[in-house]
């Protein structure tokens, strides 16, 4: 029998073709202007990204859309779906998220053949939703009999690496670095992982003014290795 | 909860090219003043006022505002909101907006002053049929303390939530809890006091408007910081952080000019106040 966190444990790797590794989601404005420059620099730009923007949104939503999941009311997977989307102001981070979500619900309706997939994937082709990592990623977490918490934890821990590799590629950090960083982030994401489990559905897509404009910021940033 | 505090209804019509009343009610702490119709244009200019002079524990205020098709609205406030210290329950304000086809608001309230240990929660809902057109804007201050100390209020939470079609088409969270966050620290503030907030929805949204906008906040002499991008639908949103807010004004009214030029070429009313 296959281990079946170690089957979503697959998803999390930075080699999960995503295109995660393109996506610095307003980070690489910080780097331009020199705010995010080394290790410490970069985790307090890390933790605030985490616990301020990414739990009320693809947080809280992975944790809605799981109990959704367990109703079977796939309506509210599509509403879900939507408010993600239209929450994020900033068109390329909006943009990845989207492009992201695509490609991990291609891959993984190939891996598993999950009807909430292929269903997802059908509206996105019809232009009735738009697609997003965190739902897909939700949706196999579930159907792997994954319970909701370490599904979410996972899904945040993906998240997390895949903007410490790509800050060690960009500031630059040592390898060894981006690993400290990950294994210092351990404690936060069950932080996290918390604070999204008793999070109220009012507090969705809560975002910080800062990191917004980060976001929307860069697309007039001159020398650019991210899409967002 | 039907014992507003302030309660107001505002419907609009076009008649004959001019946009007049169809219905204004009000009661309680809202008010609106006769309208103006500035500039000899065809449509009217109505000042809300809160004759209380700011919003206690508990308030609730709601307002309903309905442009029929074609219809035009300039809607702004007579001064700044004021939200006094809630011990107990914290002040609340909905506005729901509904823009038939082709009609046109523009929303420009001034800033909100949250003072020592206020509590405040606004939503915003607009539901727009195509073709309509939105200009909204919103300023939030640091709010005053006697001590001086900045940020002092309890908690600020502002949603905006924008229908086109009876789809969600935008979705704004903005949640300000000095004692929770380091709120002037990186990702919030960022050592910046204001916060401006410009959503436009509008079919004409190009990028070429957009770089026009873009070089128009890049005039401003002062220290800020400001972003601006687009949405899924036509339509896009600035944000700016500033030390004033006379200068978030100064930027919003420069943007305002820019799309009311390229889009109508008009000029948009000097919003006499003081």
């Amino acid at each position: 029998m296959i281990d079946r966190s170690l089957s979503l444990f697959q998803l999390c790797d930075s080699n999960f073709p995503t295109g995660s590794f393109s996506h610095s989601f307003g980070l690489e404005t910080y780097i331009q202007e020199g705010i995010v420059h080394d290790k410490e620099s970069f985790s307090r730009w890390l933790k605030v990204y985490l616990h301020e923007q990414l739990v009320y949104s693809d947080g809280l939503a992975s944790r809605l859309a799981y109990e959704a999941l367990v109703e079977d009311d796939l309506d509210k997977v599509w509403e879900l779906d939507r408010l993600l989307t239209v929450q994020n102001l900033a068109r390329e981070s909006r943009d990845g998220t989207q492009r992201m979500g695509d490609r991990m619900l291609n891959i993984t309706e190939e891996l598993y053949k999950i009807p909430v997939t292929s269903q997802y994937r059908r509206r996105i082709k019809e232009k009735q939703s738009f697609g997003h990592s965190a739902l897909a990623f939700t949706i196999v977490g579930y159907h792997l009999h994954v319970d909701k918490e370490t599904t979410i934890l996972y899904y945040l821990y993906s998240t997390i690496t895949a903007l410490v590799q790509n800050a060690v590629r960009a500031i630059p950090l040592g390898q060894t670095t981006g690993q400290q960083i990950i294994h210092e982030f351990q404690k936060e994401l069950v932080v996290a992982t918390d604070k999204v489990m008793q999070l109220k559905k009012i507090n969705f897509g809560i975002v910080s003014p800062g990191l917004e404009l980060s976001q929307m910021k860069h697309e007039r940033v001159n020398i650019r290795i991210f899409m967002s | 909860m039907t014992d507003w505090t302030g309660f107001l209804e505002l419907d609009l019509e076009k008649r004959q090219g001019r946009t007049v009343a169809k219905n204004v009610y009000f009661q309680g702490a809202f008010k609106v003043m006769r309208p103006i119709y500035h500039n000899n244009y065809s449509y009217p200019c109505y000042y809300l006022l809160n004759p209380g002079g700011g919003y206690l524990d508990g308030d609730t205020y709601r307002m309903k505002v309905t442009l029929d098709e074609g219809a035009q609205l300039t809607l702004t406030t007579q001064s700044a909101t004021k939200v006094y210290k809630t011990p107990n329950k914290e002040a609340y304000q909905e506005t729901e907006f509904h823009l038939k086809k082709d009609s046109y608001l523009e929303y420009l309230p001034d800033a909100l002053i949250a003072y020592q240990d206020a509590r405040y929660f606004q939503k915003n809902t607009v539901y727009m049929e195509k073709g309509a057109t939105l200009l909204y804007t919103d300023i939030l201050t640091p709010g005053w303390s006697p001590e001086g100390k900045q940020f002092s209020y309890n908690h600020l939470r502002l949603i905006n939530e924008i229908y086109m079609d009876n789809e969600l088409i935008a979705f704004d969270h903005i949640n300000l809890n000095p004692g929770a966050q380091e709120i002037g620290g990186l990702g919030f503030m960022e050592g910046y006091t204001h916060l401006g907030s410009f959503i436009v929805i509008g079919e004409k949204t190009d990028s070429a408007l957009l770089d026009l906008l873009y070089e128009t906040i890049g005039e401003e002499a002062a220290d800020i910081k400001a972003g601006l991008s687009e949405l899924h639908i036509p339509g896009f949103t600035i944000r700016v952080l500033a030390n004033s807010t006379q200068v978030i004004e100064r930027i919003f009214t420069a943007c305002h000019h820019v799309i009311s030029n390229e889009w109508y070429q008009m000029k948009p009313s000097f919003l006499r106040k003081y």
